[in-house]
């Protein structure tokens, strides 16, 4: 249909200045961090579930494709109108409604960013635990369809854990407006609807209000940062903190050359003496001293060359313990383009992926990147929440190159191989989007189970009989 | 657009990933009606002119609606220089689009 009897007819349904198809914006809502560019043919600023709802029945009538869009960060390809389409942006979507300590959730719309959210139940002691890389600009929405994580994954779990009941809009002729699940922590509402949503990257039907659960700050956090100059050391005193009754709050690793990398990117003074290791465990102040040097002995023990130590997370921050693995993207992205300065008219592309595997097999997943940066030639940046076994390798390469962008790919199959055959996962908290269908498709094959790419099709047919809600992702 | 900046423009602006960082530090985005009052949607709309879009009315929102107070080149992981390749596409801009003495309006569009 032509672009501006949608743009015409939209405004009559719900307001003018909530659609746009002025071309340079219509640029910026069709690209993604893929360097995908995709084919907006209108973007939509809804302001509430009744505005969705308008849509999705004038998308129904006229089969035209809807892309729901959070805050577009997502690393596979999630939100790309990938076909001619809407882009239903949740931007304006961004109140956080109400606030419940007694019963321990917060309601929201789905535009507010994860950041802005901590912030106000940080004024009240409380945290939204789920906290991914991008979560500065990354919205609630997004994080619910990507079944998001984050560094405290090995403790809190990712987004699946702390949705309790979502407001939806269905791709029907009515455009129905449903809730599904419960406002309270207990829950058994027939089929689990919420968690079959919560990571369907915007395929099933849309989101415009979540009922999450909310947690206490810790006290504070004690942090210790440690360097092993043996690979097999480290995970050795990963298995050992992680077998002593206690959850660590983080648990994060990086390989040598890329916090080397990543010290030199924020010029930090901390000297890299082998790959690193940093563990944050929550607890009461009082026992603060106590567990810093317990921590510290059992790193010690285990082979640390140097371990640092902060007995409050004010503390650490003062120190700078969180800077080397905070600036694990910066790095990435640097050491990049300085492969490719003298190359003339490179696009210099990141690949950053997202396997996991079980925490106790993961010296053979470094090792099997290890040999994956020999065969490929790339140079493989290393990182990842080793509390729950998250690894983030990345690469970069030239993809105005054929044949470095055909080697990025065998590397990436590769990779897929090695988390197969470690028994890990092919996507922990990024989702699968375009970038990893293939991938999800192997590994239920590895399994024998391809049969529920069939279940999960029939799913989707369900949900969206005419395939309007962000179709070719996912399955 | 003048060829040498124009190429200047575009060398720089490709260098943008998308990720958005910018966005949580640019004091305008909140408030502006969309994308396009933040730092990622500026360098990609500058980036679209300087591959011969067009001079849209959103696109003049988007350029002439930024403070210039560089808190984005503070998250920007790809170093671009931001208020400068706003300062470039503005006078490249001006030079060619407006008469003397004319001036860009940005409509006040609350959210």
């Amino acid at each position: 249909m032509e672009r501006t009897k949608i743009a015409r007819d939209l405004s009559r349904l719900i307001g003018k200045n909530k659609v746009s198809v002025d071309e340079a914006l219509l640029r910026i809502y069709s690209k993604d961090p893929l360097g995908n560019v995709g084919k907006a043919l209108a973007v939509v600023f809804p302001i509430s579930s009744n505005d969705v709802s308008k849509v999705v029945q004038y998308a129904y009538e006229n089969d035209i494709k809807i892309y729901a869009q959070g805050s577009s960060t997502s690393l596979a390809g999630s939100s790309l109108p990938l076909e001619a389409g809407i882009v239903l942006s949740f931007e304006r979507m961004k109140r956080v409604l109400e606030i419940s300590l007694v019963n321990s959730y917060v309601f929201v719309e789905p535009g507010v960013r994860i950041d802005d959210l901590n912030f106000e139940l940080a004024s009240k002691g409380y945290m939204f635990p789920v906290d991914p890389a991008s979560s500065s600009v990354a919205t609630v929405g997004g994080a619910i369809n990507s079944g998001a994580g984050g560094m405290r994954g090995a403790k809190y779990g990712t987004m699946r854990d702390w949705v309790l009941g979502l407001e939806l809009v269905l791709p029907d002729e009515r455009g129905s407006i449903v809730f599904s699940g419960c406002k309270t922590l207990k829950c058994r509402q027939g089929y689990d609807i919420v968690r079959l949503i919560v990571g369907s990257e915007g395929t099933l039907a849309l989101v415009t209000k979540a009922y999450l659960k909310i947690t206490p700050l810790p006290e504070t956090v004690i942090v210790a940062l440690a360097f092993f100059p043996k690979l097999e050391d480290l995970m050795e005193a990963v298995v050992n903190i992680k077998t002593q009754r206690i959850q660590p709050y983080i648990l994060e690793f990086l390989e040598k050359k890329t916090a080397e990398i990543a010290a030199k990117s924020i010029n930090s003074n901390i000297n890299i003496e082998g790959h690193m290791l940093l563990v944050g465990i929550d607890v009461n102040r009082e026992a603060g001293s106590r567990y810093v040097e317990w921590m510290k002995k059992i790193l010690i023990r285990h082979g640390a060359r140097e371990v640092q130590t902060a007995e409050s997370w004010e503390e650490a921050e003062e120190r700078g313990l969180f800077n080397i693995r905070r600036s694990l993207f910066v790095a990435q992205s640097k050491i990049a383009r300085e492969h490719y300065k003298n190359v003339k008219d490179a696009k210099v592309m990141l690949l950053i992926e997202d396997i996991a595997v079980p925490p106790s097999r993961l010296v053979e997943a470094v090792e099997g990147l290890k040999e994956l940066e020999k065969k490929h030639g790339f140079i493989t940046m290393l990182g990842g929440h080793v509390g729950d076994g998250n690894l983030h390798p990345s690469i970069g390469f030239n993809a105005l190159d054929p044949k470095e962008s055909k080697r990025a790919e065998e590397w990436f199959k590769d990779l897929i191989d090695l988390a197969i055959s470690l028994d890990g996962t092919v996507s922990s908290e990024h989702g699968i989007g375009l970038a990893k269908k293939d991938a999800l498709r192997r590994e239920l094959d590895a399994r024998g189970s391809v049969k529920l790419l069939e279940i999960m099709g029939n799913i989707k047919k369900v949900f969206d009989p005419k395939n309007i809600l962000n179709p070719g992702k996912v399955v | 657009m003048n060829n040498n900046l124009k190429s200047w423009l575009k060398k720089e602006t490709s260098k943008c990933m998308f990720c958005g960082f910018c966005e949580a530090l640019c004091p305008t985005v909140r408030f502006g009606s969309h994308r396009g009052y933040g730092p990622r949607g500026r360098i990609n709309i500058v980036l679209y002119l300087s591959e011969e879009g067009k001079y849209t009315h959103e696109a003049l929102n988007s350029l002439y609606s930024c403070l210039l107070c560089a808190a984005c080149t503070l998250k920007c992981p790809a170093n671009i220089d931001i208020p400068e390749v706003i300062r470039v596409a503005r006078s490249l801009y001006a030079r060619n689009n407006l008469k003397e003495k004319e001036e860009v309006v940005i409509e006040k569009e609350v959210s």
